[in-house]
């Protein structure tokens, strides 16, 4: 019995992980990083507003005397550099995000709400921290990857410390203020795309949630460093640990989704484009340092 | 021997701990989040669980409005659609859009537990732009806030909050882009209209 519920949990939980915080990456753009997105829509910044022809017959007033006044159109150029990403696959996505959706609601939050509440948070932190730190071969190895030998030496300082004086990883001594070795958060997908490789198109994957092509190919390239994934005596060992790793960091998440899916209008746009932003900071982060 | 040095370590750590210059888009962010921690620690609204709730928003609201660029954050969600609404609908869509984030984060915001919120530092982007950056700590994450500010008639206004990584308004711009793509401006108000009145 318990053998089949840890790989069920673990898919549960890895769609639920999912639609919380979109975790992979993104960008349509080009290696060139999008500018800065602050400059989007400079309504009243004429210092950076060349003059172009308004579209639309601006109106007489100034900005300051009428706020709701037309705009002038400057976002033309700034709506291309807007992250972005095609979406030809939307009636299958919107179909899994509704099955990922029930999933979340039916199983994995009932789950993760029971968990919490039997499981005192420290003991929840110190599982957090636990499987954190076994993660380091990731981290490290795509610190490396990325040409950020500062952020491979950060890891490597994180993992000996954290595992010898932190009892094997449960307790996160490198983070305190005075040692300051931050968690590098390094994927293979960012990897990727500081190579200048872009997302290509959206897919939810049932019960992993959002992705792209390149966020799928650096998941299952990143599950290769994983020491999880050598876990496999009795087979089912390491999806186990990875399933009760995700309702461990789920406890600390819900209502995340739920208040997400509260503000949108489309959920699933909503989703969609927190995904999209998401990851093309984390590869604007590994291509220009913080 | 040792006291002096010690007094004198003293010394120097309240030189170099006095509080690093901030310039005014920080302090003015700052204040008005002290503000609403002031409402929401307010001993005096812990009782009568209802009533207090009522007035904890209003309290909320008011902050919100000097807080926040109302007109300027409908703007930039809307983007080059802002132009294909008529300036009555402008209106409209501006008190609609502030009350669906209203009721998206308010009920966030009064669950404030007395989680730490750290005042990083401020990025200016322009002489009348700038970036706020805090984040909010808890015993188990750290999740980053930016609210990026804008000066107007001598005041700095958030326009955009960003959770993350992942800026609101930019979150917005895109669903509305999608909704007006197949919709009339008048459906996407009614779509609001319903968002705010219920399910």
């Amino acid at each position: 019995m318990k053998a089949f519920s840890f790989p069920v949990l673990l898919f549960v939980f890895f769609a639920t992980g999912c639609a919380h915080s979109p975790d992979p990456a993104v960008s349509l753009a080009p290696p060139v990083a999008p500018p800065q997105i602050q400059h989007v829509l400079v309504v009243s910044d004429p210092v950076q507003v060349p003059p172009k022809p308004p579209e639309v017959p601006v109106k007489s007033e100034t900005k300051n005397v009428d706020d709701y006044g037309d705009i002038e159109v400057l976002e033309k150029a700034s709506e291309e550099a807007r992250p972005q990403i095609a979406d030809p696959l939307e009636p299958f996505n919107r179909a899994m995000y509704h099955f990922n959706d029930k999933l979340y609601f039916w199983l994995f939050k009932p789950v993760a709400q029971g968990y919490q509440k039997v499981v005192p948070e420290v003991a929840r932190i110190g599982v957090s921290n636990f499987f954190t730190n076994l993660g380091f071969p990731v981290r490290f190895v795509n610190s490396l990857l990325q040409a950020d030998f500062s952020g491979a030496t950060t890891e490597v300082g994180r993992f000996l410390l954290n595992t010898l004086c932190g009892m094997g990883g449960l307790f996160d001594p490198a983070s305190h203020e005075e040692i300051n070795l931050a968690k590098q958060e390094k994927d293979l997908g960012q990897t990727l795309g500081s190579y200048g490789l872009g997302q290509g198109l959206f897919i939810i994957w049932p019960i992993l949630g959002p992705s792209s092509p390149r966020d799928t190919v650096g998941m299952v390239g990143d599950l290769f460093l994983h020491p999880l994934t050598y876990l496999n005596n009795p087979w089912y060992a390491g999806t186990a640990a990875k399933g009760y790793r995700k309702v461990n960091d789920a406890s600390f998440k819900i209502g995340d989704y739920e208040s997400l899916k509260e503000a949108a209008i489309d959920p699933y746009v909503a989703i969609r484009d927190a995904y999209v932003q998401y990851r093309m900071n984390r590869v604007k982060k590994a291509t220009f340092g913080k | 021997m040792k006291r002096p040095i010690v007094a004198l370590n003293l010394i120097m750590l309240l030189l170099f701990s006095i509080p690093v210059y901030a310039g005014p888009p920080l302090d003015a962010v700052q204040s008005n989040v002290n503000k609403v921690l002031e409402v929401l620690r307010d001993p005096a609204l812990k009782a009568n669980v209802a009533m207090a709730k009522e007035i904890k928003k209003e309290k909320l609201r008011l902050i919100y409005e000097r807080m926040f660029d109302d007109v300027e954050l409908s703007k930039r969600a809307l983007a080059k659609n802002w132009n294909s609404l008529n300036v009555a609908q402008r209106q409209e869509f501006v008190l609609l859009f502030r009350q669906v984030l209203e009721k998206a984060y308010v009920d966030k915001i009064l669950a404030y537990t007395d989680e730490k919120i750290v005042f990083d530092r401020e990025t200016m982007v322009s002489g009348t732009q700038a970036e706020v950056q805090t984040k909010i700590v808890t015993a188990s994450k750290e999740i980053p806030i930016s609210y990026r500010v804008l000066l107007k008639d001598g005041a700095w206004k958030v326009y955009d909050v960003v959770i993350e990584n992942v800026s609101l308004v930019l979150n917005y711009r895109t669903q509305f882009n999608d909704i007006l793509a197949k919709n009339t401006p008048e459906q996407l108000l009614e779509i609001l209209r319903k968002k705010v009145k219920g399910q």
